[in-house]
């Protein structure tokens, strides 16, 4: 029996149906789960996926109202009690910073503040490249440190900081940084708009030191597929997908951001 | 007769205090969300929330400064919002038992587009910041200021809404909002990365 992941909707999420695709895709039994039901049904689940969109208009400070939704204080003590893997996608991410589970350790220690870009500011939608980093996460568990993954960023409020400005740099050591934003090549990241949005230690995504509560604030779920990468992006997934063309199969065949959602996939049947 | 915001010679301060004329579902929102999931949200009575702009350098008089923020689409929507030009030794538009708290991005208050639209349109220099200010009323009782600050700093799931002190700062005042309010941090929007 394939392990079951909850979708969750809060109102305003829009990702839901090419989040729960991507679930299905890489081997697990999906459902979306809707702010209507009961949260405690969500305890029945295995996983959970927050999706991106615009959970409650991003009212008050994007993320900050559904972090205090109940739905995420089941998915909270499932995640810390059962072990339970949790991955946050865009505003998902927000949503599970502003309730303090990534990085987790108590309390509030990160934000993901406005873009900081130059001579520009507000939503910023590209594709970027991220580079996987040694970490003990569940959901890059399945790549090779050093593997770079195009994915498409579209956000407002995407970079990770906070008040101490070396924190991103001691999660990134302790391997709590599993995606940095890099070139086309793995390279660093040389400043905008290879790190789109100014985050500190070009951090593209943060995990708890556990590894299951993924924070990631490109979307896999919109590059799940080749016939999902933009024709712009270079390197060697241009040529698969050149490749996946010539045969007519780029619909089918695995895009880089299905990676993470098998990471997760070999992490459940393993436990 | 127009009225002077300050001293005629001296870089002059003014805000303008914008509201939305229908109901706010930000404040809606934000009330529901307090009420229901924080312990201190319990004590609120009513919530409202400003946009808070500050201007700082050689001002006109009040009717022009007026004129200015009603044209220009930098500021606010006339059509859709109200906005109260506040001046030296003028009271802000809060009622005596509310708590303000005033909320900004760290390093991201300074509004450059506006300060641009300024300079086309009048050939002077100024800054221009903005914030967010939430308006608590407390039920009777209920200690305001310790309610209020139990309410802006995030702490976790249980505590705090308005302010993530990682990326954000705030200040709380009662009635007596003060002017300056907005600190004059260190400029680092659109700054490469």
């Amino acid at each position: 029996m394939k392990p079951r992941v909850a979708v969750v909707q809060f109102p305003g999420v829009n990702c839901e149906v090419e989040t729960l695709r991507a679930v299905v895709r890489a081997g697990l039994e999906g459902e979306i789960f809707r702010w209507t039901r009961p949260p405690d049904e969500l305890r029945t689940f295995q996983a959970y996926v927050l999706p991106g969109g615009f959970s409650w208009q991003d009212r008050v400070r994007a993320g900050a109202l559904a972090a205090k939704d109940p739905m995420v204080r089941v998915v909270a003590e499932e995640s810390t009690a059962r072990a339970k893997p949790v991955l946050g996608i865009c505003n998902g991410a927000q949503v599970l910073v502003e309730a303090g589970l990534v990085p987790g350790g108590g309390g509030v220690q990160l934000a993901l503040a406005r873009n900081r870009m130059p001579g520009r500011s507000g939503y910023y939608a590209r594709w970027i490249h991220v580079r996987v980093e040694p970490s003990p996460c569940v959901f890059t568990r399945a790549l090779l440190p050093g593997t770079v993954l195009p994915l498409p960023v579209a956000h407002a409020e995407g970079r990770f900081t906070a008040r101490d400005r070396g924190r991103l740099e001691d999660l990134s050591r302790a391997g709590q940084v599993p995606l940095r934003y890099a070139s086309s090549a793995g390279s660093d990241a040389s400043g905008f708009p290879e790190n789109p949005n100014g985050s500190d230690a070009d951090a593209a995504a943060v995990c708890d030191a556990r590894g299951l509560v993924l924070a990631i604030m490109a979307h896999p779920e919109r590059a799940q597929d080749l016939g999902q990468l933009s024709r712009a992006v270079p390197g060697g997934w241009a040529g698969r997908r050149e490749r996946a063309v010539e045969r007519g199969e780029e619909g089918d065949t695995s895009g880089p951001g299905l990676a993470l959602f098998e990471g997760l996939r070999r992490h459940l049947e393993e436990t | 007769m127009k009225r002077a915001l300050a001293g005629e010679d001296a870089p002059r301060t003014a805000q303008a205090w914008v509201a939305l004329n229908a109901v706010d579902p930000q404040v809606a929102s934000a009330l529901t969300v307090a009420r229901s999931a924080l312990a201190a949200g319990r004590g609120l009575a009513e919530l409202r929330r400003w946009r808070l702009f500050e201007l700082r350098g050689p001002l006109p008089d009040r009717a022009r400064l007026e004129e200015m923020l009603h044209r220009s689409i930098r500021f606010y929507n006339p059509n859709k919002e109200r906005c109260i030009v506040r001046g030296a030794d003028e009271p802000a538009p809060l009622a005596g038992a509310e708590r303000a708290v005033l909320v900004v991005d760290r390093g991201g208050a300074r509004r450059t587009a506006a300060e641009r639209w300024w300079l086309h349109e009048t050939g002077e220099r100024i800054e221009v910041r903005e914030a967010v200010v939430w308006a608590l009323r407390f039920k009777p009782g209920i200690d305001a200021a310790a309610g209020a600050a139990e309410l802006t700093i995030l702490r976790g799931m249980d505590s705090g809404l308005f302010c993530n002190l990682q990326a954000q700062d705030h200040r709380q005042s009662g009635a007596d909002v003060p002017l300056p309010w907005i600190a004059r941090g260190r400029r680092t929007g659109g700054r490469r990365a």
